[in-house]
């Protein structure tokens, strides 16, 4: 694009063109570059908002990687929490995307309710609510006890609580399910036509059609989810009262480094807490990539 | 795919329409599995207080509206408070993030200027970046600007196209758009400004709604935004109204906290009704998430 330039018309161009991009440039010094060296630089602090950021070296990264129980805490229920929901919540859309795939009357209808839930799943109502069907007397346990189940109280036990916050995940599967859908369909068909000629059950043409030429499809959805998942705030917050208890066993990530920022107001120490969160992702994403060559097939 | 084990007459064309209705059954009860703890908390806001719990059922024996006075005047500040707040922050985000996020991508997709490629990479690179990083000292920022417990550090970003994602999809589709429309714009006498107010802003009807639609969606619902930003009871937004809500009342007025939880996702189900189509197209096409 440079090259297309001439020296008379260029100035006039690209002034233009800075115009129009002004607003975005604004905020990506203002609020995004400017911010994050900032953040960098307090992870390096002690910092509590009122006084002046003290220099402390490594000292957050080193307590990070040593002696923060609380640090060892939201790791585990924050991978746990990825490593169960984004395969079940994946599975459900693959399944449900699958079945919808067939030329089924009513399809409209069944795409918009199982979508519903990924639209509003993140609003506080949603979490209320969950914390109530989850509760001693809720509605899940009111339907154990037609079929004669005493069921506990699934939010308030440390053992059962993050599985709640699971199935809230998986219940959004809209969203993965949309997108599987558009991708099952541009699978051509006399792909299938070919394969039932030749006697292919149904189980092999899933696992040597549809899965191979959905993986990009899944690719994307693995590491949007995957994302979205280390991100996840809200229920965690409204079902345990802001706390991750019981006994942290919802301590969200970020639930940790928000109680760290604006609870403590240990800025220093919080910034630290983003950035491993930021590498954590980036390492992840950057496996994912690494290893979709081998299993992500782009030519059909 | 239609099914082609019944197309192709390998297997007779019954088995096909028994395994259709097989699926219908399934799907079915997996609707009402998905919909029910919805729907129960949508009756539940309309019964009694004693039998939200001793009936699971749907229908209210008992239909009452009283949960619903008892939730809107619960707090110091009534539910009109939040909602009012969270329509103002929403309409602004939305104006902001279209406004913004159409002048970045027509520059991007339409403009030449110097170094026009590496701000596009910067603002591919923006879209990875999870906002912890930048949290902090923004929130330090909007501090000593004196503008936290105002609306502003939820507004002002929108209007610097802070969500670089909208921008990318707008990007797509005015690429999309035929140039000719543009040369021949120019021929007319348009400058850039007349060519992406005329020509442009029209045609991507369909993708600004998109953009519109989603960023109203999630702004009304983001808690975290407000919650780190709002103190002060009177500039609540719905979703840290309700919040208080839970928390002052406890267990005590499930009645109430369902029935003012039904009227904060109130716009969202309109939303969903009116522009489903669009919302479901838009995640389908571009990964949008809901």
């Amino acid at each position: 694009m440079a090259a297309a330039h001439t020296p008379e018309t260029s100035w006039r161009e690209s002034a233009t063109g800075y115009l129009f991009l002004a607003p975005w440039l604004i905020g990506f010094f203002g609020l995004t570059l400017g911010p994050a060296l900032v953040s960098l630089y307090l992870s390096f602090t002690d910092y509590d908002l009122l006084s002046n950021p003290r220099w402390v070296g490594a000292a957050n990264y080193v307590r990070i990687a040593t002696s923060d129980p609380k640090f060892s805490a939201a790791m585990h229920v924050t991978f746990l929490y990825v490593a169960l929901s984004v395969p079940l919540k994946l599975a459900f859309a693959l399944l449900v995307a699958m079945m919808l795939n067939r030329g089924l009357r009513g399809l409209p209808l069944y795409r918009a309710i199982f979508y519903l839930p990924s639209l509003i799943g993140a609003s506080v109502a949603v979490s209320v609510l969950w914390r109530q069907v989850f509760s001693g007397d809720g509605l899940l346990n009111q339907a154990l006890k037609l079929v004669g189940i005493h069921g506990p109280s699934w939010i308030s036990n440390p053992d059962t609580a993050l599985y709640t916050l699971v199935a809230l995940a998986v219940w959004q599967f809209g969203s993965p399910m949309i997108i599987f859908l558009a991708g099952l369909r541009q699978i051509p068909k006399d792909v299938y036509e070919a394969a039932e000629i030749d006697g292919a059950s149904r189980s092999q043409q899933f696992w040597r059609i549809t899965l191979p030429l959905l993986t990009p499809v899944l690719f994307f959805n693995l590491v949007v989810q995957t994302i979205d998942a280390f991100k996840a705030f809200t229920p965690a917050f409204i079902i345990s009262g802001g706390t991750g208890g019981p006994i942290d066993s919802t301590l969200f990530y970020t639930l940790y480094l928000y109680q760290e920022a604006f609870a403590y107001f240990r800025m220093g120490y919080a910034s630290a807490l983003a950035w491993v969160l930021v590498v954590i992702i980036a390492v992840f994403t950057a496996l994912s990539f690494l290893t979709s060559r081998y299993w992500v097939h782009y030519d059909g | 795919m239609v099914d082609l084990a019944g197309q192709d007459g390998v297997t007779p064309p019954r088995d096909g329409r028994r395994r259709a209705l097989l699926y219908h059954v399934v799907l079915c009860l997996a609707s009402i599995a998905m919909l029910y703890p919805l729907l129960w908390m949508l009756a539940s806001s309309f019964k009694p207080d004693s039998d939200i719990f001793g009936d699971a059922s749907l229908w209210p024996r008992h239909f009452s509206l009283a949960a619903y006075w008892r939730g809107w005047s619960g707090l110091q500040v009534t539910f009109g408070r939040f909602f009012l707040n969270s329509l103002v922050v929403s309409l602004c985000s939305v104006v902001g993030n279209v406004m913004s996020c159409s002048l970045a991508a027509y520059a991007f997709a339409r403009l030449k200027f110097r170094g026009q490629k590496f701000w596009f990479a910067l603002m591919l690179g923006t879209l990875m970046l999870p906002y912890h990083v930048t949290l902090i000292p923004q929130y330090i920022l909007f501090l000593n600007l004196d503008w936290v417990d105002t609306f502003l550090p939820l507004i002002v970003p929108k209007f610097l196209a802070v969500d670089a994602f909208f921008i990318f999809l707008l990007v797509q589709f005015f690429r999309s758009i035929p140039r000719e429309l543009d040369e021949a714009a120019m021929i007319d006498g348009c400058g850039p400004w007349r060519i992406y107010w005329i020509v442009i802003l029209p045609l991507s009807i369909p993708a600004l709604a998109t953009a519109a639609i989603f960023t109203f969606i999630w702004t009304w619902d983001d808690f975290f935004g407000p919650l780190i930003y709002l103190n002060d009871m009177n500039s609540y937004t719905v979703q840290l109204g309700l919040r208080s809500f839970v928390d002052s009342t406890g267990k005590s007025d499930w009645g109430a906290l369902f029935a003012m939880s039904t009227l904060t996702l109130l716009p969202l189900f309109v939303f969903f009704l009116f522009f489903q189509r669009l919302l479901i197209d838009g995640i389908a096409t571009t990964g949008l998430k809901g």
